[in-house]
């Protein structure tokens, strides 16, 4: 396994740039997952790190060697890509084996790996077959496997998963991490999925626009979001914002609701405007004071209750309830912040001001 | 305006499908077009059964007498198949050996060089699209104006022989030398041709996905071995498609050679299709029968070409697995 280090990555297209000088350290057998929306230049650092592109500004590193003018076969890594790329015209044995044989391998020493690889994501049943007779899941198991068999230092993975269907998504995120402790392997993960970064990755890089937005543990990035977008586009539902104004460190007012207490002091100044962020399971019903509003819907899930609420200005609210809850459609309601609140400064792409658990 | 329009034509076909009914209307539909299909195709192959197996110079089909099978006994007559001067109909087997190797060198040359320029137009490269489309361009060109353009190029006092006298060398005799005349016409017709046949395989090369380039160079496949067991692999139904297509239009070649050369010199350069056009048409007596015949057995040899493309296309995209 190997390690990998980005410094100051700066691509182009033209006159746009799409990575604005990312730089990122990954250690050896580390699980990092890329996420962020489209267009965030997630797959394009990827494919920089892969070699398949060259950046035109800034070095990769692997293993402390820059690999910059190295050809893409030999950076030791090997790459899932999101439509598989299986030959389609090969069987599943010969599309294991062809990279196998461009290294000059033994015969036995392909084998080997080959039924290595085939036993390790259970499709020895399947060697005989071509792409074409294959599910979806078992062609994403040949494609995993393919890379398997090469023994890279580092894992890529381009959205792998984003062509399967719910059920089978959930089941191979299992297996790959499942894969990634047996292997022990770096394994650099793209996706725009939140729930597979937060389920799968050692550390999450949450990229918007060519940039870092920040990069973390998953729980790290949940409780401690540096801005307003890593704390939406983490968690799901996602995080509820506010329009609101500090009252002192302590109390936060919404329009001219009451006032709402918060969980802990803040480093604010009197009146100053914020955006108020709080997670739907840190919302909860109060029988005084709170932000009055309206049951939109309430969606039962059975082990928890989702609460959509309109408050009184018009903002919509979610909550997350534990267990069932009687609530129903149109019934007055006062909501206050019974666990973290996060405040973050009005200025898009500024960093929080304070996001402090309740004592 | 659109509207009355609209039922202008309305009018006419609602006659129609009053007196047939709707469930008959899909035939009324298709007749023009039927109709245009039996006088210009299904007519004629059935008169040319009809003059195959009749005989005498007549052209009226009632006024030709019932030969049956003597004009193909007359077409196959030889002592040796393999020396034309041995048949009967000797200029018939002349124009099949030629036609035989003019189809071999042409078709391998033909596919050979639509390969090559496809591969090349599919790089990334500046001008790719002026060199698309001026490697397309000659198929816009008629037969005649292609025949004229390299006449003008390769007579005794051509641009060609300019060239070449210009730069010290003898006068040659591309036209009026049995083996130039006979390779100029391989030449001619693969630039004639070469556009369609490259654009067939250049869409066949775009629809490979690129992911799967990708996935090569990842493992580091060498070009050589990319070209053998990626692009050629996937590339073989259209390989095939233009394979057969450019056989069955091989063996049909006529028109520009026969401006070019006019079959000449002697018989060097006389093909199957002219032989045809020469026996029923251009001789002082009309051999129709014998005419009739040989195309008979010209359509026979594409049938069988046909076929065997299904056949192997059908196999290539059961092995594609798609």
């Amino acid at each position: 396994m190997s390690s990998l280090a980005l410094r100051g990555i700066v691509r182009e297209f033209g006159h746009l740039r799409v990575i604005h000088g990312v730089d990122l350290d990954v250690a050896e057998g580390e699980f990092v997952v890329f996420v962020g929306p489209s267009g965030c230049g997630k797959s394009t650092l990827l494919r920089i790190i892969a070699g398949l592109d060259q950046p035109n500004g800034g070095d990769v590193l692997i293993d402390g060697i820059r690999v910059n003018d190295r050809r893409a076969a030999e950076r030791g890594l090997a790459m899932v890509f999101q439509s598989y790329a299986l030959y389609p015209h090969m069987t599943v044995r010969q599309n294991l084996a062809f990279g196998l044989e461009n290294q000059r391998l033994a015969k036995a020493e392909i084998d080997r790996r080959i039924a290595e690889a085939a036993r390790m994501l259970q499709i020895e049943h399947l060697l005989a077959r071509k792409p074409g007779q294959l599910s979806g899941g078992q062609r994403q198991r040949v494609a995993i496997g393919r890379t398997v068999t090469r023994e890279p230092g580092i894992f890529l993975f381009d959205e792998p998963l984003s062509n399967l269907d719910a059920e089978l998504r959930v089941q191979m995120r299992v297996e790959l991490s499942a894969l990634h402790k047996r292997l022990k392997a770096t394994m650099i993960y793209v996706t725009h999925d939140q729930t597979e970064a937060m389920t799968m990755a050692d550390r999450i890089v949450v990229l918007r626009g060519g940039r870092v937005e920040q990069a973390g543990s998953p729980l790290h990035l949940y409780n401690h979001p540096a801005n307003r977008f890593v704390a939406g586009f983490i968690g799901s539902p996602r995080m509820n914002f506010l329009e609101a104004v500090a009252q002192g460190g302590s109390t936060i007012r919404v329009d001219d609701m009451p006032p709402v207490p918060l969980p802990a002091a803040a480093e604010t100044s009197d009146g100053e405007a914020v955006t108020l962020g709080v997670r739907p399971e840190h919302l909860g019903f109060v029988a005084e004071d709170g932000l009055p509003g309206t049951v939109d819907i309430v969606e039962h899930m059975g082990g928890e209750s989702y609460v959509y609420v309109t408050l009184a200005n018009g903002a919509r609210l979610t909550l997350r309830n534990p267990g069932q809850t009687a609530l129903h459609s149109g019934e007055p309601v006062r909501i206050g912040i019974s666990g973290a609140a996060h405040l973050f400064s009005r200025a898009e792409g500024e960093p929080a001001i304070a996001a402090r658990r309740p004592a | 305006m659109i509207t009355t329009l609209a039922r202008l034509i309305d009018a006419p076909f609602d006659a129609l499908q009053r007196r047939f009914g709707a469930a008959r209307m899909p035939y009324v539909f298709v007749a023009p077009n039927l109709l245009v299909f039996g006088i210009f195709v299904a007519a004629p192959m059935i008169l040319n059964v009809w003059y195959a197996i009749t005989g005498g110079t007549q052209f009226m089909p009632a006024d030709r007498p019932y030969v049956g099978a003597s004009n193909f006994a007359e077409l196959l007559d030889c002592t040796n198949h393999f020396i034309p001067a041995t048949c009967k109909q000797d200029r018939f087997w002349r124009a099949v050996a030629n036609t035989s190797w003019f189809v071999a060198f042409q078709v391998i040359g033909l596919v050979a060089i639509s390969l090559l320029t496809a591969l090349i137009l599919n790089r990334r490269m500046p001008w790719r699209g002026f060199f698309r489309a001026v490697f397309f361009y000659p198929v816009l060109l008629s037969p005649v104006v292609v025949a004229l353009i390299w006449k003008w190029i390769l007579q005794p006092d051509g641009v060609l022989n300019a060239i070449v006298v210009g730069s010290g060398g003898a006068r040659v005799p591309f036209l009026l030398d049995p083996g130039w005349a006979f390779s100029w016409t391989i030449v001619v017709s693969i630039w004639a041709h070469m556009g369609f046949y490259t654009l067939i395989l250049l869409a066949g090369l775009q629809a490979i996905p690129a992911d799967l380039y990708e996935a090569a160079e990842m493992d580091g496949t060498p070009h050589v071995r990319v070209f053998w067991r990626i692009t050629l692999p996937l590339l073989m139904p259209n390989m095939l498609v233009v394979l057969v297509l450019a056989l069955i239009r091989a063996v049909q070649s006529f028109d520009e050679i026969f401006v070019l050369t006019g079959g000449g010199p002697g018989t060097a350069t006389q093909y199957i299709v002219q032989y045809i056009y020469e026996t029923a048409f251009a001789n002082q007596t009309h051999i129709l029968g014998l005419a009739a015949t040989a195309s008979m057995l010209v359509g026979g040899v594409l049938l069988v070409l046909t076929l065997l493309q299904l056949a192997a296309s059908a196999r290539a995209r059961g092995e594609a697995g798609r």
